[in-house]
């Protein structure tokens, strides 16, 4: 027994001795390439973040915990209001970085819940594309509380073996030959879908976030008139591959994912945005109000912003990523996936999130939708 | 001592009951008088706006009775499986006894989820029973009810919670003293006469307990309408689930809860009752 106590000693020392060396390689390189922040400052550290699925993956942690030696931990929350829950719960002090979507984030500005980001240190923020650097709405009294990271559209997504002529609005979905091979995603976001198709959306884009009670009526009967036509409304988008995989739907509301994923699985599914246009989702990189590692989590907003590094990202969600210069570094295909190939058609048409004041009632609506009531 | 040794042996217990039921219970209960701002921060104070919203809202209250409906008809379709199978897994069977009762406790270790993906690769489009149904020429187009559908719900309902249903039965058959059936026999009561009579009545206490497993835990589930309902399907398990979630309204969601609550513990309270009363049956 105290042999076996002592040669487990001797490995575990061994082991901390040789991670050290490891450490030490890592960091006089970090040091030369960047050579402005302290690398140990961080050493030791921990950065915690609060993410959607993906948003913390080894893929593209991993040289960054290398080249700093710190640890990289994230928490995925699977709906905006879990990330409230989970950063209102006590969570403000363990997480450092949140990514919030538009739905949430001008929120998370004005419940002080996250603080302003010194700009001049996230080197590469100018080149983002400056669509997305220009929406207002994590700027307050001049200060940016967000940096965009990885963005994409709520478009119409469609098995293209099964409709030969391209769908061009979004009324297809209405056709009486697709009755019950309609998915829509189970979300308060096919709301603004039918208010979008009811024209709330003109002349204020936001209108569409900010529907009034008869509006709401409006987008109930509309919904329950689609309702016939619906198989499920999906929860998860592996959920949406599988209705798709399986001939159960033929059109859907999605995202670029899904095409993708079945594209692997050679199956002609499409993508695209209808006439009428799209709602749109971009996900920022937030720093939290009660960070004790500020300086960490704006090494690694600097970091993970870099062109190749976005890539990365890009490589890993197959979501479009804020750096345009991403793309030199992605295959013709994976820029195809995640339109890098094609920025500014989107930006044009996509119409993005934004902070529904009157959320519950939206969930309220949509509960009814779904309850038939 | 007395005292000493009553803590040592309740003590454990009744920590334990503090901490994951009385505890968890109160706050739920407290939190339903709670309201929310439209961010979805808790605002503490006492309101009976969640349970007003829950009284006047037929989302609310018709879900419930929707649900209602379905637990009935889970249980009744559970009853109706359960109750010749038991018959004759306890008196027909003789070798295969043990063999049969295996066969419908198997399913129990496996886990809900995989049995509820099972039945999405039988009911689907292409699924193993449409083809099926294609092949002999029944149908000549997949029938689009059989998934997402409520339909789909009460298959895999039946089939998850049967065995808890066949199981309380079966027990009260064996627990019949074969001399009883026997001398109804003698008596001269055919088959039909002696089940109604005589097996029937004693077996009520298993019936009843076994009604009231199916009915209970079909009530809460929220599993099966999510992966096997279709447009139509919401439970009032997922409106639960929904408050706690992307809505975010944990008041409405405790009183949702506790009202549940409360008519779980009165059915509970009832099928005790009755599970008593058809015992002294037997004692009499």
């Amino acid at each position: 027994m105290k042999k076996l106590l002592l040669s487990a000693l001797t490995v575990a020392l061994t082991a901390s001795v040789w991670s050290c060396g490891g450490e030490k390689k890592s960091e006089s390189a970090a040091s030369e390439s960047t050579g402005q922040t302290s690398v140990a400052d961080f050493k030791g550290k921990t950065l915690n973040i609060l993410c959607w699925e993906g948003y913390a993956d080894k893929k593209f942690t991993q040289a960054f915990e290398e080249k700093y030696g710190v640890t990289i931990k994230g928490t995925y929350f699977g709906s905006s209001d879990e990330l409230i829950a989970k950063l209102t719960a006590g969570g403000g002090e363990v997480y450092d970085i949140v990514t919030p979507s538009p739905d949430m984030a001008q929120a998370l500005v004005e419940r002080d819940l996250v603080q302003p980001i010194d700009l001049k240190k996230i080197t590469h923020y100018d080149s983002l594309a400056g669509k997305l650097r220009s929406m207002q709405d994590v700027v307050k009294d001049g200060q940016t509380y967000g940096v965009p990271f990885t963005w994409g559209p709520d478009y119409l997504v469609y098995n293209a073996d099964v409709i030969k002529t391209e769908p061009t609005s979004w009324n297809e979905l209405f056709k009486p030959e697709y009755k019950g091979k309609v998915a829509l995603w189970d979300d308060i976001s096919s709301l603004y879908l039918a208010g979008m198709l009811l024209g709330y959306d003109k002349p204020d884009k936001g209108g569409i976030y900010n529907m009034t009670e008869p509006q709401l009526a409006e987008v109930k009967k509309k919904l329950m008139q689609l309702k016939p036509q619906v198989r499920k409304y999906w929860v998860t988008a592996g959920e949406l591959d599988n209705l798709m995989k399986n001939k159960e739907v033929t059109l859907a509301v999605g995202w670029p994912l899904t095409p993708a994923t079945l594209k692997k699985e050679g199956m002609n599914v499409k993508g695209l945005i209808p006439k009428e246009g799209a709602t749109g989702w971009i996900d920022r990189l937030m720093i939290t109000k009660n960070t004790a590692n500020k300086d960490l989590a704006e090494a690694w907003i600097d970091y993970i912003t870099q062109a190749e590094n976005m890539a990365k990202v890009g490589e890993v969600t197959n979501y479009s990523v804020a750096n345009p210069n991403a793309k030199r570094f992605m295959s013709a295909e994976l820029q195809e996936i995640t339109q890098m190939n094609n920025t500014d058609y989107y930006f044009e048409r996509l119409n993005f999130w934004q902070y529904v004041k009157n959320r519950k009632r939206y969930n309220e609506i949509w509960n009814e939708i779904k309850s038939g009531a | 001592m007395l005292k000493t040794r009553f803590w040592l042996l309740f003590g454990p217990l009744a920590l334990w009951m503090t901490a994951f039921l009385i505890l968890p219970y109160a706050q739920v209960l407290v939190q339903s008088f709670y309201t929310v701002d439209d961010f979805g921060l808790l605002q503490p104070g006492f309101s009976l706006d969640s349970y007003r919203r829950f009284a006047t809202g037929p989302l609310y209250y018709g879900t419930l009775g929707k649900t209602f409906v379905l637990a009935g008809a889970v249980t009744l379709g559970c009853l109706l499986l359960s109750l010749p199978l038991a018959y004759y897994i306890a008196f027909k069977a003789r070798r295969n006894k043990t063999l049969l009762y295996t066969l419908i406790i198997l399913p129990l270790w496996v886990s809900y989820i995989v049995r509820a993906y099972a039945w999405k690769t039988i009911l689907g489009e292409e699924g193993v029973l449409n083809t099926f149904l294609m092949y002999v020429g029944l149908t000549h187009e997949p029938i689009h009810l059989l998934l997402y559908s409520d339909v789909a719900v009460f298959i895999c309902m039946v089939h998850i919670y049967t065995p808890f249903v066949l199981m309380p039965i079966y027990t009260a058959f064996e627990q019949i003293p074969k001399s009883l059936i026997e001398a109804s026999k003698d008596l001269g009561a055919g088959r039909w006469t002696t089940f109604r009579q005589v097996v029937f009545p004693l077996s009520l206490p298993g019936i009843i307990a076994g009604g009231t497993f199916s009915f209970v835990l079909s009530l809460g589930d929220f599993l099966a309408p999510i992966l096997l309902g279709g447009p139509n399907t919401l439970f009032i398990s997922n409106i639960f689930q929904n408050m706690f979630g992307t809505s975010n309204d944990k008041p409405l969601g405790s009183a949702v809860g506790i009202v549940l609550l409360v008519v779980v513990l009165l059915i509970l309270e009832l099928s005790g009752r009755a599970e008593k009363r058809y015992s002294s049956l037997e004692s009499a």
